[in-house]
Parts: C-alpha cells; sequence; structure tokens
C-alpha cells in the first residue's frame, strides 16, 4: 500500500532556468508538487496521468525515496520514505523507459548484482532467478554482455532488475516511452501480472491508451497538482460519452 | 560493509571491462610511456652520436696568420677545410646549410699575438642546429691553439705557467651516487606517477558518476535498499584503487624502461637501481595513498555534478593544468620540502618523493606531509558524501 498525504515538492529553480521560464515566472523556487493526496491499495493499478512537466515523475521519486517530499507525507508498505528510506526500497520495486543497464555486465551479473543489494539469501535467488529468466526467456542470453542485446532484450533484463526480489509495491514511470510495440505489450502484461499477485501497483503515463488498457484506480496531475483521483469506474462514469483524452482535455482545460 | 563490497566488486568488474580505462591505466603508463622513453633518448642519443662524428665544412681564411690553427683544422679527419669563400658570404652560405662554420683569422693576428696582444678570430656557425656541436667542437680545436700560444708566451717571458693558477682546489663530494641521482630522478618520478594517479582515477570517476547518470542507471541504483553513503563510498574505492593501480604501474613501466635504456652509463644504472629500492618505492607509494583518495573525491564530486559523460570530461580536462603545475614547481632549483611546502598539495608529495629516493627526508617533514595530505583526504571526502547527498546534484539534468 502506498499512502500520500499532502505532499508537496518545491525545488529551487537556478538563474538558468528562470531565463528557460521566461519573464511571467518570478521568484527562486518552484511547486513541482503541491498538496497532493491519493491512496495506492494492493492487487490494484494506481495511473497518474498528466502531460510532461505536470509532476508526475516527481511524485514517483518520492514514492520511491530518492526525493523527500517538502511537505506532508508518503508511507510505503507501512514505512515513512523520509524516517525509514531503506525499509520502503527493501519492498518496492522501479522502473523507468529511460532506464539503463551496465552495457558491459551480462545479464546473469547485472541480476545478481541487484539480487545482492536487495540483500537475497543464494537459496531464494537461484529460485527466483529461475522463476522469471523463464517467464522472461532471458535464459539464452544470461550470459552475454548487455551492450550486445538488442533493445527488446535489455527491456526484460530490465523487468527483471525489477521484480527480482519480490517487491510488494511496483513503481513504473512512464515504462512504455519510447518503446515499440511489442516491447511495450511485454511490459503492460507485467503490470497486469504485478496486479495478479497483488503487488501494489503505480505507473505513470502520458498515453491514453494504456490508461483504459490498465488503470484501476486514476489520478490526473497538471501543473503539480490532483485535479481527478477517483477509481477509472468513476472517471468514466464522469466521461459521459467523451473519449479518455477528450476528459482529460476538458479537465486539464478547466483546471 | 556487505553491501559496499558488493558495490564495489561490480563497479570495479564493469570499470576494467571499459578498454577506454584499461588503456589509460594499464596500456599507456606500463607500454607506451616506456617505448616513447626508450624511443626519445635513443633517437636523441643517435642525433648527437652523428653529430659528433659528422665531416665539418669549414670555410676558412686566414690570410697567411694563425698557422698552427689552420694546421689544427686541415689535419682532421672529421674536418673538410673549404678555401676561397669571402667572409662577407659565409653567413648566408651556413644559413644555406652549403658550409657548416666559417673562421676568418684577422690580417693582423700574428702582429698582435706576437706583440703580445690578443688576435681577433670570428667564427660563425648556426647554434640552432645539431645540439651546437658545430661551435663546440671548433672551439675545442681553437682552444688547444690558443693553449700553445700561452704556453709560448710564457717560456719567452720565463715564467712558470702554474704562476696562474694559485689556488689548488681539491673537492670532496659528501653526496652520495644515491643522493645525486636521487635528487634529479626523484624530482622527475612524481611528474610522471602524480600525472597518472589522475589520470588513472579520471575515466572511472567520470564513467562511475556522470556516466552512470547519462546511461539511467543512477536512478535505479539509489532505489536499491542502500544508502547514498554505501553507493558513494564502493564507487570511491574504486577510483582510488584505479588511481592507485595507474601509478604503481607507471613506476613499473619506468623501471622497464630503464632497464632495457642500452645508453645509461653502468654507474648511473646501477645508482637508480638502488634508489628504486621497496622501502623507497613503498614510502613514496605510501604518500600517493590520501592524494589519491582527494584526487577521487574532487573527481567525484564534479563527475557527479556533470549532466552526462562528456560535460564531465569537458570539466574535468582542464584541471590537469592545476595539478601538474605544482608538480613542475617541485622541479625548480630553491624550492625545497619546509614546514611551509609540507602543506601544499601535490607539491608536496613531489617534494617529499624527491627526498625520499635522495634518502634525505627529515621524519618531522615526513609526518607534516601525512597530516596534510590525511586532513585534506578527509575534508575532501566528507565534502564529497555532502555533495552526493544533494538532491540538486544528483538530479541535475536527469
Amino acid at each position: 500500500m502506498i499512502v500520500v498525504d499532502n505532499v508537496t515538492k518545491t525545488f529551487s529553480v537556478s538563474r538558468q532556468q528562470r531565463r528557460e521560464m521566461g519573464p511571467e515566472f518570478r521568484g527562486t523556487r518552484i511547486d513541482a508538487v503541491r498538496s497532493v493526496s491519493f491512496t495506492c491499495r494492493p492487487g490494484r493499478i494506481f495511473t497518474l496521468l498528466g502531460p510532461n512537466g505536470a509532476g508526475k515523475t516527481t511524485m514517483l521519486r518520492m514514492i520511491a525515496t530518492m526525493l523527500r517530499p517538502t511537505g506532508g507525507s508518503i508511507t510505503v508498505a507501512g514505512f515513512d520514505v523520509v524516517t525509514h528510506p531503506v525499509e520502503v526500497r527493501k519492498r518496492i520495486g522501479f522502473l523507468t523507459g529511460n532506464t539503463g543497464l551496465y552495457d558491459r555486465l551480462t545479464p546473469d551479473e547485472m541480476i545478481k548484482y541487484y539480487a545482492d543489494l536487495y540483500g537475497m539469501d543464494p537459496v531464494t535467488y537461484a529460485r527466483r532467478r529461475e522463476e522469471i529468466f523463464g517467464l522472461l526467456g532471458i535464459q539464452e542470453f544470461a550470459g552475454r554482455r548487455i551492450g550486445k542485446l538488442s533493445s527488446g532484450m535489455k527491456q526484460k533484463v530490465s523487468l527483471a532488475r525489477t521484480i527480482i526480489h519480490n517487491p510488494d509495491v511496483v513503481v513504473f514511470d512512464e515504462p512504455t516511452s519510447a518503446l515499440d510495440v511489442v516491447t511495450s505489450r511485454a511490459i503492460i502484461q507485467l503490470i497486469r501480472r504485478c496486479r495478479e499477485e497483488g503487488k501494489t501497483v503505480i505507473f505513470s503515463t502520458h498515453r491514453m491508451g494504456e490508461v483504459s488498457l490498465l488503470s484501476d484506480d486514476l489520478a490526473i496531475i497538471h501543473r503539480g497538482s490532483l485535479i481527478f483521483n477517483g477509481s477509472y469506474k468513476e472517471f468514466e462514469t464522469q466521461m459521459q460519452t467523451r473519449s479518455v483524452e477528450d476528459e482529460f482535455v476538458r479537465l486539464v482545460e478547466a483546471a | 560493509m556487505n553491501r559496499f563490497a558488493t558495490i564495489f566488486r561490480k563497479e570495479f568488474t564493469d570499470t576494467i571491462r571499459d578498454r577506454r580505462t584499461l588503456f589509460v591505466m594499464i596500456v599507456f603508463p606500463l607500454l607506451l610511456v616506456p617505448a616513447l622513453m626508450i624511443i626519445v633518448t635513443n633517437m636523441q642519443m643517435s642525433s648527437m652520436k652523428k653529430a659528433e662524428e659528422k665531416t665539418l665544412r669549414v670555410a676558412l681564411v686566414a690570410r697567411g696568420n694563425a698557422a698552427g690553427l689552420v694546421a689544427g683544422l686541415t689535419g682532421r679527419p672529421d674536418i673538410r677545410v673549404v678555401e676561397g669563400i669571402p667572409a662577407d658570404s659565409m653567413e648566408a652560405m651556413i644559413a644555406r646549410d652549403s658550409i657548416d662554420a666559417g673562421v676568418v683569422v684577422a690580417a693582423d693576428f700574428d702582429a698582435h699575438v706576437a706583440d703580445m696582444k690578443s688576435g681577433t678570430i670570428r667564427l660563425f656557425y648556426k647554434s640552432s642546429d645539431d645540439f651546437d656541436m658545430v661551435k663546440r667542437r671548433l672551439s675545442d680545436i681553437i682552444a688547444v691553439y690558443e693553449k700553445t700560444i700561452v704556453t709560448g708566451r710564457f717560456a719567452r717571458l720565463r715564467i712558470d705557467a702554474g704562476i696562474v693558477t694559485p689556488l689548488s682546489i681539491e673537492e670532496h663530494d659528501v653526496a652520495s651516487m644515491k643522493e645525486r641521482i636521487g635528487k634529479t630522478v626523484g624530482g622527475m618520478l612524481p611528474y610522471l606517477f602524480v600525472i597518472f594517479c589522475f589520470m588513472g582515477s579520471m575515466y572511472p570517476a567520470i564513467d562511475l558518476a556522470a556516466g552512470e547518470k547519462e546511461r539511467g542507471t543512477m536512478e535505479t541504483l539509489l532505489t536499491a535498499p542502500v544508502t547514498r553513503f554505501q553507493i558513494l563510498l564502493g564507487k570511491f574505492a574504486v577510483v582510488v584503487v584505479t588511481g592507485l593501480l595507474s601509478a604503481v604501474v607507471s613506476i613499473v613501466g619506468i623501471f622497464l624502461a630503464v632497464r632495457q635504456a642500452s645508453t645509461i652509463p653502468p654507474a648511473v644504472f646501477n645508482a637508480v637501481m638502488a634508489i628504486l629500492d621497496v622501502q623507497s618505492v613503498l614510502l613514496v607509494l605510501s604518500l600517493l595513498v590520501p592524494l589519491t583518495v582527494f584526487f577521487a573525491a574532487f573527481l567525484l564530486s564534479v563527475s557527479i555534478f556533470a549532466k552526462s559523460y562528456k560535460e564531465a570530461q569537458s570539466m574535468i580536462s582542464p584541471l590537469m593544468i592545476v595539478i601538474i603545475l605544482p608538480v613542475l614547481i617541485g622541479l625548480f632549483p630553491g624550492v625545497a620540502l619546509d614546514s611551509v611546502t609540507a602543506l601544499i598539495p601535490v607539491l608536496n608529495v613531489s617534494l617529499a618523493t624527491k627526498e625520499i629516493i635522495a634518502g634525505t627526508i627529515k621524519p618531522g617533514l615526513l609526518v607534516e606531509v601525512y597530516a596534510s595530505l590525511f586532513v585534506l583526504a578527509g575534508a575532501s571526502l566528507f565534502g564529497c558524501a555532502r555533495w552526493f547527498g544533494r538532491e540538486e546534484t544528483i538530479f541535475r539534468g536527469v
């Protein structure tokens, strides 16, 4: 379970960033996320939808303990992200569309590295490795250098790295951006599988098609604030005859 | 500790599989530098030998004067005297390389010499060619001729030649061969190993921080159940190890180059081998440990701030000059290890190395050097850890 309670994240703005933002921006700090609250429950997929720069990545980075909230609180699997970051990290898997891998390692070495960081014992690791490598079809290229693999193979290794420690909570930050249809489908299948296994899943996207495919719960974020937070069914009811895209645009323009 | 070891093991494996790092860390100091040293030295020696043995074409205008000098020049197999070239053409002919030198004896030369006065000899040559060997060789011949004139004058005046040498100096140099060679070689050594230490740390530091950010692996590493300090320490240890390894390899490279060099006189060779004894080398390496810690902390701090590998490289490369400068100052005559220079980073290592190799290091100053280096290393590691913990630094450009 993830509980986000009245979270704000403020960044200081450098002189160069101020120049880039134009003369209408005054001040030295900017709220990337403003008073955001939501709850992600186990066995459900929570979608965070928003345009580029809305604050999705900042929100997910705070959940994954990379950034500290300026205000409010976040608990993941019962642990506070600020006071118990290492406990939180033990329980989450994190994947982004831009996730890179170590080109000079083999998939086997890469996955073992993360298993060791997660403190997995050799027996559990061997069993989990067998299961995931079989599921994703990694075995045949497990000993080759990652730099020599195709992008599809690399994405499979990324997925294996994300779930090797069998996390309770999985965070996907625009996981399908810049991926082809086949690889995107593999990720979508994995997200569904995580739900079936009873994990808490949160994923961010700006692709409308993925929203209807996956969402159980939905939050729409715009300029750091939530403009919708509810179940996907509620969103569908609110949409009436409009498409997801039309309803999203309507909400953003009304905000 | 276990997770630190995990990170260290992975980062080290990743680093030594990087061809660029491997080249800078091992191949360059171990093979390329000694090969270059040997090639350059051999080429220089060979050119000097050629210049010494070359038959000089010397234009001579004596007008019947200085018979001894003329005989000295014409009687030599390594000099071909060319006559009939006017004195005012000599400069142009030397510039055109038609002749190597010109000797013009003044018309009143013999008369002046006979009157116990100075006779004028004009010598034309080009100092920029052949290590100035032309002038040296002709000057030697002229000096022999001058000596015969002086001896003749003493005889004519019935004076004992010893009258012009009232002092008889007996020199007793208390500096051992180890000390003399040590001060020279010991000054040059830091120039190589400090630079290699820096270069050996540079590429891993860029790859493990800016490179990791650029590849998108830093973000996932930060979600693993390790503290940022453990991540930093793992990377930091790899950078220190590669820097030290590079310095050690450069010393091995120099050692091999000296062993291969056939042009070094045996006495000097033995002295060089004697100063590269295990104790001195270990002492010098122990100075490099805190210096490498400083380099690693500094390089990682810059690298983690950079948005990309390329940006880190462009930020770090000019810093090489900042490192070379104090090492060069250490080579200046008169700059010695004292209570002030012992506090200046890099310069203190350079000067202390010179003293260690020469066997003249004072324990008090060595302690001061260690203390200053360890304080610097500790402060830079502390600063780096604080810097690494800042969101603004680690997510700059991510």
